[in-house]
């Protein structure tokens, strides 16, 4: 029953890493991740500025519960060694490789990540990995990608390049992703893993980002990459669950409180047995009613 | 957030485009001089609108302009437009930068790391970064014995030192404790910036109150100013002139305790004749100065054009009159080299 | 070390700082520009100090535009700084950090 602590990951936000107000005020929006950036956002010649920011940034600046990821230079860049060695020496909670295209390049990094960890006395094994999925490659090779490693949490489809390389671009109907937003989605259920959706960028277009959300939520993602602080309302909306959902997974929650007073192995509700999905179901609902603040500390709904 | 990018003029319509946004900022003058030696223009757009935008042109910022009615402030974008600038050139290991604005601007950079060099009615010019006009000072190393003494100035290109600036420094050597005598660093002329302190400082080595220096980024030929932000030429002349007599009046006069500047009379130039009035203007309340009328050699005047059209024409003879024996030297020995340098388009009417 | 090149990190920007380094024989001077000099003057000169002694750096002239940058900010630039004045931008000095 370890789901009941499962994290959240509803909202991963990118910040630009070599930008101090931003990187500054990370923690104050209320993400369940945030994403500092050495990679796009970072132009060449101040990846070495980025690095050091980033790395001051999580040594002093408190950002709660947050998890924290970095998305460092890619494979094929000269900037890869150097932030993967800084991001350990910091202590990230996950370390994000973009561009991923097998499983043998998380192998990679997973090597370099032991390897560090052992040069700064890090306990190893403690920092985790994600994956992003920028091509069609990327795609084909999903479920070894997600299961190439103990480490990894998580697996996160990126539609800009993705769609480049499937000579297409994104569509208001998303129909273009569909295929890759459920390869990735089996890959991560597959290995026990995350799975992120892309950013969508187009901050004046509100009730495209809400349809973009809500099929995503549909589908089955655990959340959204998210370029814009304001975003993570939007999302979090999305994500809370009913009135109904919560009074029904209390039920089951009060369900299971019982057997475990009783002593029996067995769940039962209104005289017919509960079985395991929906013990998992009801917790996952208390959990993302908890974060939205939609219940008391009994888990009684809380009428607004 | 928009990001920076970069703006190719040799584009019409993104000339076009650039050029109407800073005509709205009152930024109209796009002379050749002032456009050709751009090196890098960059902007930030909004929804596909120039919102801000700036030049570079070797180690000077111009042409920065910020549009007042954006999402972020206009001190955001301004402050993120410079910094994209300096950072750049740093990047280019220029690290010592000039800025010449309007007037009202000039606290807007000081407030981003600038600090003003002097002021005009039209302009302003502004540097920032190192080394600094307090280190270029600092390196010419003023005696601290020359309180209350009488220390002349002068500035020169010397392309080639001749009898004349001959004839100016003796003049001011007999008058003063200490000669000062700047040349003009910049390496534009028919003869280097290394031939040309040579020849000065062989041809004034008898005079032992001379100190012969480079006149650094701040005694330059002031026509060399940017003026992008100025209409009529008779205001840029008056404003490009009172620059040069500004930084010289709030630098270079109180750290070298200077007290008088010798200049040559000039009979023919009426820019250069400008020059005299404008420094005689804003420069006599604090140091005297001192007019010197061109010497003469069989009833005409020496002058350095003179020179270089006779190597032009290899008048060695006539060269040999209006020239110290160690300038003449040089030419003659270096004759093929001159004259393939103006063969090979170095004008030599100019100064 | 010595600093044989200048170098600058940073920049003009809200929360930041920018940060010239320039070669100098005449010790460690600070050439500092604030809007919270009078505060926090100090403090900003002791952040760069400290990271120029780990470097071991005792001649260099540091020009400093301040924007309102965090401690850390500062921290990091200077050592951005530093590293690409000592021509070292790849091999970044994880004792110092």
């Amino acid at each position: 029953m370890n789901q009941q602590n499962e994290r959240l990951r509803r909202t991963m936000m990118f910040v630009p890493g070599n930008n101090p107000a931003m990187v500054k005020d990370a923690g104050i929006f209320g993400a369940d991740s945030i994403m500092f950036d050495l990679e796009d956002a970072v132009a060449m010649t101040e990846k070495d500025a980025a690095r050091y920011l980033v790395f001051e940034a999580l040594q002093t600046i408190d950002y709660g519960n947050a998890e924290l990821v970095v998305r460092i230079n890619g494979l094929d860049t000269p900037y890869y060694e150097n932030d993967i060695k800084a991001m350990v020496k910091a202590g990230i909670d996950v370390i994000r490789l973009p561009k991923v295209e097998s499983a043998e390049m998380m192998h990679t990094l997973e090597k370099l990540v032991a390897d560090a960890e052992k040069n700064f006395d890090r306990e190893v094994g403690t920092t985790k990995l994600m994956a992003a999925i920028e091509s069609a490659k990327g795609v084909v090779h999903a479920n070894e990608i997600a299961a190439a490693s103990k480490r990894m949490i998580g697996i996160a489809l990126s539609a800009e390049d993705y769609t480049t390389d499937m000579k297409t671009h994104r569509y208001p109907d998303g129909q273009e992703l569909l295929y890759a937003r459920n390869v990735i989605l089996h890959a991560a259920r597959a290995a026990g893993i995350a799975a992120f959706d892309t950013v969508f960028t187009n901050m004046d277009d509100e009730a495209g980002f809400y349809r973009e959300t809500e099929l995503i939520h549909q589908l089955g993602f655990d959340g959204k990459s998210l370029v814009n602080p304001r975003q993570i309302a939007m999302v979090n909306k999305v994500y809370q669950p009913t009135k109904q959902e919560i009074e029904k997974a209390q039920n089951v929650i009060a369900a299971i409180e019982e057997a475990r007073l009783k002593g029996s192995g067995v769940i039962s509700m209104n005289g017919q047995m509960v079985d395991r999905p929906v013990v998992l179901r009801a917790q996952r609902v208390m959990n993302l009613a908890n974060a939205a603040n939609l219940v008391d500390a009994e888990g009684n709904y809380i009428e607004k | 957030m928009p990001e920076i990018e970069s703006l190719d003029l040799n584009k019409q319509s993104v000339k076009i485009k650039w050029q109407n946004f800073l005509k709205k900022r009152g930024i109209s003058n796009f002379a050749d001089n002032e456009i050709t030696n751009i090196d890098t223009t960059i902007g930030l757009f909004e929804a596909n609108s120039l919102i801000a935008t700036g030049s570079i042109a070797g180690n000077v910022i111009k042409y920065v302009a910020v549009e007042n009615e954006t999402n972020e402030s206009k001190g955001a974008l301004f402050n993120k437009i410079v910094s994209a600038l300096v950072s750049c050139l740093a990047n280019q290991g220029i690290f010592h930068i000039f800025v010449f604005t309007k007037p009202e601007y000039s606290k807007t950079f000081e407030h981003v790391g600038f600090s003003l060099l002097a002021t005009s009615e039209k302009g302003v010019i502004l540097e920032k970064g190192m080394p600094d006009i307090n280190s270029y000072l600092m390196a010419i190393n003023a005696s601290s014995k020359l309180e209350n003494k009488k220390i002349a100035s002068i500035v020169m290109n010397a392309n080639p030192f001749t009898k004349g600036h001959r004839f100016l420094v003796e003049q001011a050597a007999l008058e003063n404790d200490l000669v000062y005598v700047f040349v003009v660093e910049q390496d534009v002329s028919l003869f280097t910036t290394n031939e040309r302190v040579k020849l000065v400082k062989q041809g004034v080595s008898d005079l032992t109150n001379v100190k012969v220096v480079l006149g650094g980024p701040y005694m330059v030929s002031f026509v060399t100013f940017p003026a992008y932000f100025i209409n009529s030429p008779i205001d840029i002349i008056d404003y490009q002139t009172t620059l040069d007599a500004q930084i010289f009046k709030n630098w270079v006069v109180p750290q070298l305790k200077i007290t008088s500047r010798y200049l040559g009379c000039e009979p023919f130039s009426k820019t250069t004749k400008r020059y005299n009035e404008i420094l005689q203007q804003q420069l006599s309340d604090v140091i005297s100065i001192k007019i010197i009328e061109r010497k003469m050699i069989d009833a005409q005047i020496i002058s350095a054009t003179k020179i270089r059209l006779a190597i032009k024409e290899t008048d060695l003879l006539l060269i040999k009159e209006l020239v110290p024996l160690t300038t003449f030297k040089f030419i003659k020995n270096n004759l093929n080299i001159l004259q393939e340098r103006i063969q090979k388009g170095q004008k030599i009417n100019g100064n | 070390m010595e600093i044989k090149k200048s170098a600058l990190a940073g920049t003009l920007e809200s929360s930041d700082v920018q940060i010239l380094l320039s070669p100098a024989t005449d010790g460690i001077t600070i050439d500092l520009q604030s809007d919270v000099k009078k505060q926090f003057g100090d403090q900003i000169e002791e952040t760069i100090k400290k990271v120029l002694l780990s470097y071991k750096i005792e001649n260099v002239h540091v020009k400093v535009v301040d924007k309102g940058a965090l401690d850390m900010v500062i921290k990091a630039r200077t050592i951005t700084a530093v590293q690409r004045a000592l021509d070292i931008v790849d091999e970044p000095q994880w004792e110092v950090l």
